[in-house]
């Protein structure tokens, strides 16, 4: 079968990982890609994510097994930290290709 | 590309957020201070006990006051291993210098621009340290503190200001500066526990 143009600039677009495509997630992505493991807190400041906006966004990336939600006490106060996954790294590395591929297969002007 | 430069100013963000409390400036200062000190009461052994005192010291500081407010993260292995290369390749260099001013100082016939310019060399050496730490972590205050222990050895030379004083000026100056930057940064951050931000006026 012969592709279409419009054929190779829609292969990538399907390839794009939706849990990704969302800014707030994939700023979170962004950060756990940059360092080994972060806190809720730093988490919190470097975005300007509300609690529960970011709250949200690491369950989705939790159950979909990209980011590791560990949960200890620090004396009497909760501290949670968040890492991303090989899954995880590998997601948001594909999910940059393929970014990529996309806006690099569009016709310029 | 647009994602690889936002991964960077990432990067450069998170590498400048362990700056911005004005812990290092204080650390800095102090040290600057401690050397002032040293020359001044000839006491050989005051700035390395300055300098093992205040990096312990800051690091109790930074996990009472920066990460209850700012959070924590960990660099990762890669990041980590470039930090270190990066210090150690510093701390060589430096090293290296110390070693050959000693050396040329040790000397019998001791030259005598060695003599002549030892302040200016010194502080220069030092000042190129402060300077390639500004380079790295991206502070330009950090610029400016080296502009001020590169002056010591200046007022030194041709204003015949004594050596001592311009350590203890440059060290009250970078104290100073990042009492200001560390009092802006507790007014900006409020302590935070999670879920509850402390301090927070209901």
């Amino acid at each position: 079968m012969i592709k279409s143009s419009g054929d190779e600039v829609q292969e990538p677009v399907t390839k794009i990982d939706k849990l990704i495509h969302e800014l707030s997630r994939y700023t979170i992505m962004a950060y756990l890609y940059v360092v080994e493991v972060a806190d809720f807190l730093f988490l919190l400041r470097q975005t300007g994510m509300t609690w529960g906006n970011m709250s949200a966004h690491l369950s989705k990336l939790e159950t979909v097994g990209y980011v590791v939600i560990e949960k200890e006490f620090l004396g009497k106060k909760p501290h949670t930290t968040v890492r991303l996954t090989d899954q995880g790294r590998n997601a948001f590395e594909d999910y940059r290709g393929n970014m990529k591929r996309v806006l690099d297969n569009l016709p310029t002007k | 590309m647009i994602e690889d430069i936002n991964l960077k100013e990432i990067q450069r963000k998170v590498y400048m957020s362990f700056f911005q409390d004005g812990l290092w400036d204080i650390f800095l200062g102090l040290f600057l201070l401690g050397w002032g000190l040293a020359i001044l009461t000839d006491i050989a052994y005051l700035p390395g006990i300055t300098f093992i005192g205040l990096y312990f010291a800051i690091w109790g500081v930074k996990k009472r006051l920066t990460y209850p407010r700012i959070g924590y993260a960990r660099f990762s292995e890669t990041s980590r291993r470039r930090i270190t290369a990066r210090v150690l390749i510093l701390g060589v260099v430096v090293l290296l210098v110390g070693v050959m001013v000693a050396v040329l100082w040790g000397i019998d016939r001791r030259p005598q621009w060695l003599a002549d310019y030892f302040p200016l060399i010194f502080n220069g050496i030092l000042a190129a340290v402060v300077c390639v730490v500004a380079y790295w972590a991206r502070i330009n205050r950090f610029y400016l503190y080296a502009a001020l222990i590169f002056l010591g050895g200046v007022f030194n030379l041709w204003l015949g200001v004594r050596w001592e004083f311009g350590f203890i000026g440059a060290g009250c100056v970078i104290v100073l500066i990042g009492v200001v930057v560390l009092i802006i940064f507790l007014r900006k951050y409020p302590k935070m526990v999670e879920g509850v931000k402390i301090n927070d006026k209901k």
